[in-house]
């Protein structure tokens, strides 16, 4: 764990210097254990896939003692299992919402049918989220489909699309300019305020895409 | 009915101190922009300190009171009327049922703050009725402020009113001293870059709006083309490719991959909120145990 300074009134842990599972769940252990903590001097905390930014109150910590404070709550062993929602979205993989499916299987001689196989084989975790409300990256798609973003990005994706760039998926949680692949698209609401908790995936949560035909799509209110 | 908005502002927000803890699902902590100004007007009302408050960028609103209360007008130099007779900002007017309140032109500044007495009753989305636009959050329906609005208080009738002290009064138009925390990626700016960006003035550009405020001038490189992305702090200073500084407001995204050389003291960043294009802004160092005393002293003087 490596502290840094962030700003007056915040700082940020490093648990590593790149992108893998292993510092990922270093990353989870530490934002479970700050969070128990339930502590109201520590105003936001925000986990990415290689740190955590924390916000406190300077009326209460500063810099080193929050520090200590952290370094003697947290236990990082490697072997212990964290308890991870496994939450399921299901998916249309259909080429009306998902864009880039026909150029994707020209890229990488696969036919759409196993691309969406490809994709939807694979437990994904929630490295981060952020961007948009409730967007979460979720990683890691398999090199077989990993697409570079779009060389111009799209001025509109709709609300629920589902997204490859590079190893990472995410699905749009509203209507937003963006870049990334789209290969199919979900009713489920990944940001809406009549949910309790907002969004109903967070970091530390898997992810399962179970592909649906269209009729199960329009039916759940979907829209093409 | 309390006040009802009889024009259409181009852009006036509920604001409050911002919405917390939902940053770790992407949910950015919105909030008034210059809290000297909100806080402020708190004050001379008698409100508690998180008492929500109009916002107002580029100006011209005009509202009708159908109940008695007291409200302030703070921030941004403006014409400020009620009932057509020009009064003063910074201190509390007692506004009868039938009143106008209008606020033509911004003089100096960029922002002005309209409270009234124990504020506006608009129920909190998510702890907060600051409006974050691109979220549909807070505010009335998550929206800005339109014509036929309505925002409803409690009455209150009072003959006695309040004023800030002149000195207190900040005057917007100086060139900004901007107090820098190096943090983050400093270690991946040479030396030579850092002195770079203390040692010259920055112009404020039109890139500037609730998310941040981008500025023009001596481009600052950096070791690094990008970083894994991570939490951004209120004031920090991202070095985009073009090597010209973008600090990060109150509508920033929660995470970003552009390398950071440091913050800006949230103190002031409430400042260069009330800055407008082409004013000249300056970076100056500041140890954090230095403007952790500075930030403490100013919030200091709100509690009571």
């Amino acid at each position: 764990m490596q502290f840094k300074i962030a700003s007056v009134d915040s700082l940020i842990i490093y648990f590593g210097n790149e992108i893998s599972q292993d510092v990922s769940t270093k990353v989870k252990k530490a934002f479970k254990s700050i969070s128990a903590l339930k502590d109201e001097a520590l105003i936001e905390i925000i986990p990415s896939y290689n740190s955590i930014f924390i916000t406190y109150d300077i009326f209460t910590y500063n810099f080193n003692t929050l520090k200590e404070k952290i370094e003697s709550s947290i236990t990082l062993d490697i072997l212990e299992k964290i308890e991870e929602k496994i939450v399921t979205i299901d998916v249309y993989y259909g080429s009306e919402v998902g864009f880039d499916l026909e150029d994707i299987s020209k890229k990488t001689s696969l036919s759409i049918s196993e691309i969406i196989s490809i994709h939807s084989n694979k437990l994904y975790d929630v490295y981060a989220i952020g961007f948009l409300p409730g967007f979460a990256y979720l990683g890691n798609v398999d090199k077989r489909i990993a697409m570079s973003r779009l060389s111009s990005p799209r001025k509109i994706i709709p609300k629920g699309s589902l997204a490859i760039a590079d190893t990472q998926s995410a699905i749009y949680p509203q209507n937003s300019p963006g870049g990334w692949n789209i290969i199919g698209k979900t009713a489920m609401k990944l940001f809406d305020k009549k949910l309790a908790t907002l969004s109903p995936l967070s970091v530390g949560n898997k992810v399962n895409f179970n592909p649906i035909t269209k009729e199960e799509f329009l039916k759940q209110g979907g829209i093409l | 009915m309390s006040l009802e908005l009889i024009n259409s502002p181009i852009l006036a927000l509920v604001q409050d101190k911002g919405r917390f803890s939902y940053t770790s699902i992407g949910v950015t902590n919105s909030g008034v922009m210059d809290e000297y100004a909100y806080l402020i007007a708190n004050k001379l009302l008698g409100n508690e300190h998180n008492t929500n408050i109009i916002e107002i960028a580029f100006s011209n609103i005009i509202f009708k009171a159908t109940k008695n209360t007291m409200i302030v007008i703070t921030g941004a130099k403006c014409e400020f009327f009620i009932n057509e007779k020009v009064l003063n900002t910074w201190q509390t007017h007692n506004v009868k049922a039938g009143d106008i309140i209008k606020i033509g032109k911004i003089l100096s500044g960029s922002r002005v703050y309209l409270g009234v007495y124990r504020g506006f009753n608009i129920e909190k989305e998510f702890t907060s009725n600051s409006t974050t636009l691109k979220e549909n959050l807070g505010g009335l329906n998550g929206d800005k402020l339109q014509k036929g609005d309505i925002l409803d208080f409690n009455s209150f009738t009072n003959s006695s009113f309040v004023r800030l002290k002149e000195k207190y009064i900040p005057n917007y138009e100086e060139e900004l001293n901007l107090r820098v925390v190096l943090s983050y990626q400093e270690d991946f700016f040479k030396e030579n870059q850092i002195d770079k960006f203390f040692s010259n003035t920055y112009t404020v550009t039109n890139e500037f709006n609730r998310m941040g405020c981008k500025l023009d001038g001596k481009e600052i490189s950096c070791d690094i083309d990008g970083i894994i992305s991570e939490g951004i702090a209120f004031g920090a200073i991202q070095i985009p490719k073009d090597g010209k500084p973008i600090i990060l407001l109150k509508d920033r995204q929660t995470i970003g991959g552009y390398p950071k050389i440091g913050s800006v003291l949230s103190i002031d960043c409430f400042k260069l909120s009330q800055c407008k294009p082409l004013q000249k802004v300056k970076f100056i160092p500041i140890t954090l145990e230095e403007a952790q005393k500075k930030v403490k002293l100013f919030y200091s003087s709100f509690r009571t």
